[in-house]
């Protein structure tokens, strides 16, 4: 199997501090519904949107998409991404048609070198908060560029 | 309802994890990694997982939180931290289990502590994480009579 070019670790670390342009999402009531489906869930009551929304929310949000977030890590393939972990805090529930302001970043980018193998471990940050800037819930999300591994 | 440390919060059960709901997870995601809608691309893979999708992270998280909305009811989850230590895979049956860690009775609200996992019979753990879930506490206000 040929190998891909492995990015410099310097270009990756250069990462850290790259904010998203910021913007709105609304999770609309279909959206919530096909959501809680997915997960086995009933829709829960009162407009409360299903917490799994809080992964697409914010990249949506914040004027990203998985797929920017791949290639900004100079990923080698959509296979070759890991999840290290998904970090949720909720100061109140999500909620359907609601409008939710979104800001997000990228907080850390560094080059890992284990023995077997090495992989760049990026770490994404996002603050979603209500038009009146009350908090609501931020979101980490730690990926890991796996080289030449998968 | 009482809460302990020790206590095990019920089960909740994904009777067969469904390769038509990752379809719809990564249109709803815009998730263009085929690990979730193709077949063959996972089976070319050096994992030896066979011709199965993968499960998307939001998802497999989606039955702990399932599970705590079960158990303390919907809007309940404060914090909640998932590792994914292996892959959930379509036709597999997987358990959501988690057990209370740390109860903080001090304020008007009942913060519950919880180290939470999803669970394969053969496979073992495949997500692991805490969850902090919140309730109505005991020092709640009086009514006036």
């Amino acid at each position: 199997m040929a190998r891909h070019p492995v990015p410099a670790a310097a270009d990756i670390e250069a990462l850290a501090g790259h904010r998203f342009p910021g913007g709105t999402y609304r999770i609309a009531h279909w959206e919530n519904v096909l959501l809680s489906g997915c997960t086995g869930a009933d829709l829960l009551p009162d407009g409360i949107a299903h917490p799994s929304a809080l992964f697409h929310l914010p990249i949506a949000g914040s004027g990203t998409s998985i797929a920017e977030m791949f290639a900004l890590g100079q990923a080698e393939s959509d296979l070759s991404i890991m999840i290290e972990s998904y970090d949720w805090e909720f100061f109140q529930p999500l909620r359907e048609e609601t409008d939710y302001r979104v800001e997000g970043k990228i907080h850390s980018a560094e080059r890992i070198q284990e023995q077997d193998r090495e992989y760049d471990r990026i770490q994404f940050c996002f603050a979603v908060s209500l038009a009146s800037g009350e908090p609501v819930a931020r979101s980490v999300v730690t990926w890991h560029y796996t080289r030449n591994t998968l | 309802m009482t809460v302990a440390v020790g206590d095990r919060i019920p089960e909740w059960v994904m009777p067969e994890v469904s390769a038509e709901r990752m379809r719809t997870m990564a249109a709803l995601l815009r998730d263009p990694n085929p690990l979730h809608w193709d077949r063959d691309a996972v089976a070319a893979l050096p994992l030896g997982l066979g011709r199965r999708t993968i499960n998307q992270g939001p998802l497999g998280l989606g039955y702990m939180v399932n599970m705590l909305h079960a158990w303390a009811g919907p809007g309940c989850i404060r914090k909640m931290v998932t590792r994914f230590p292996q892959v959930v895979l379509d036709g597999e049956t997987v358990i959501a289990r988690g057990e209370v860690t740390a109860v903080d009775n001090t304020g008007d609200l009942q913060l519950i502590e919880c180290s939470i996992w999803l669970e394969h019979a053969e496979r073992g753990i495949l997500l692991e994480g805490e969850a902090t879930v919140v309730r109505p506490g005991s020092h709640q206000p009086q009514a006036e009579p």
